[in-house]
């Protein structure tokens, strides 16, 4: 059986109201969630709270999904629209400031689990945490819209049509806004010298 | 940024919805164009700095939904009484369908299915009059029996009180009894004329009477009168 048809059939039985297929749905594809709300807001408590918005809108409306697509195409459809609607309402929570600041608080947090856990590769786990939280933080300094589109065309593989079609905007509109994004992320890439 | 297609070659690099034939046109416009070329790269480089992100666990967290909210769309499951008005229904609208007739009488409880048997009208009328021609056959005989007994008691009546009269006051009074007897004789024959005529009155009433039950009955069992 494929991904999807596994989908398809824990959404049939979570209709059916079986709580534990709902939370096997939700297992299957929340690292994959809540590293895209990471991204987008910054923070993990911000990323939890936009996680938890999207699995909401997904179970409320878990009935209107027909399987026209991919599950997780549905999915991502509802995340992206709940992480505008989380910019509209807190625009503070997705602000470069709040970025570079959770940055700081999260390689703190990460010496200390270091110290906790002393048998893995202390220097890989904080390359690894700092060089997310620099993407972090140059993801944060761009526009929610160029944001999105970073994180639709480069983590979630979407084409520009697919894009275009969720930002209710043009093809070409996508692809400039990606190109822009880029230059920008480029020059902050530069600001820091480490990547 | 001199070239104008850079934007857009440079997104259509990660489009992987671009065709062979595009991504040839592309590569064969980078090779001539040094900004182009130049763009692409750093985009490139850009994007591989991107994807070094390593994903993050899932902190804890309830996967459950909030209670308002958690339980899912039922299925619409009917019970046996939410179909019972369906049901009367369905029944009551076969009834008419199907002309049920429901009616009491004297036999008890009667159900019958369909139009009412139709009437003979002309066998009904022959009956009918059969029936008046026996009943006036009927009652002609009572009136001549009761008028022949009355007659034969009238008779015996004067007879004795002529001789009652003759006995007392003898034949001199002869021809006055006549008279009397007269008169007597032309009174009875008023009498009986009026006895008649009270009977034939008293007939005709019974059998209208008689007539008028048979029509309602018919009526209320669902015939023609």
């Amino acid at each position: 059986m494929s991904l999807a048809e596994q989908d398809d059939a824990l959404i049939r039985a979570a209709l059916e109201g079986s709580a534990r297929a709902w939370d096997q749905l939700v297992r299957r594809h929340e690292t994959q969630v809540y590293n895209f709300s990471l991204r987008l807001t910054g923070n993990p408590t911000d990323a939890l709270d936009l996680m938890q918005e999207v699995f909401l809108g997904v179970y409320r409306n878990l009935h209107r999904f027909r399987g026209d697509a991919q599950f997780s195409t549905w999915l991502f459809r509802i995340a992206h629209n709940k992480a505008i609607d989380m910019g509209r309402r807190r625009p503070q929570c997705m602000s470069l400031d709040s970025v570079l600041d959770e940055a700081g608080d999260q390689v703190e947090t990460r010496w200390q689990q270091l110290d906790d856990a002393p048998e893995q590769d202390p220097q890989a786990m904080l390359d690894e945490r700092q060089r997310n939280a620099l993407i972090q933080a140059q993801m944060g300094a761009l526009p929610l819209e160029q944001r999105l589109v970073v994180e639709l065309k480069v983590f979630q593989s979407l084409t520009f049509e697919e894009i275009a079609e969720l930002q209710d905007i043009s093809a070409n509109t996508a692809k400039t806004r990606f190109y822009t994004a880029l230059r920008r992320l480029k020059a902050l890439m530069e600001q820091d010298h480490g990547m | 940024m001199a070239c104008e297609r850079t934007a857009t070659l440079v997104a259509d690099y990660f489009d992987t919805a671009l065709g062979a034939q595009q991504r040839q046109a592309l590569q064969e416009h980078t090779q001539q164009c040094a900004d182009c070329a130049l763009a692409l790269e750093q985009a490139r480089h850009t994007h591989a700095q991107l994807l070094r992100w390593q994903p993050q666990s899932v902190p804890a967290w309830s996967r459950v939904p909030l209670p308002a909210v958690q339980e899912p769309p039922r299925r619409l499951r009917w019970t046996w009484w939410q179909w019972a008005p369906l049901a009367v229904s369905c029944m009551l609208a076969l009834a008419v369908v199907l002309n049920v007739q429901v009616s009491t009488g004297v036999q008890g409880l009667s159900i019958r299915f369909g139009a009412a048997p139709s009437v003979d009208m002309a066998q009904l009328e022959a009956r009918l009059a059969a029936f008046d021609a026996q009943q006036q056959a009927a009652l002609q005989t009572l009136t001549q029996t009761l008028m022949q007994q009355q007659s034969n008691d009238n008779a015996r009546l004067m007879e004795a009180m002529i001789d009652g009269v003759i006995e007392q006051l003898g034949d001199s009074t002869a021809r006055s009894l006549e008279q009397v007897i007269a008169y007597f004789e032309s009174q009875r024959e008023q009498d009986l004329q009026l006895l008649q005529a009270s009977y034939q009155q008293l007939a005709d009433s019974d059998y209208a009477t008689i007539r008028s039950v048979e029509q309602l009955a018919m009526l209320v069992q669902g015939g023609q009168p």
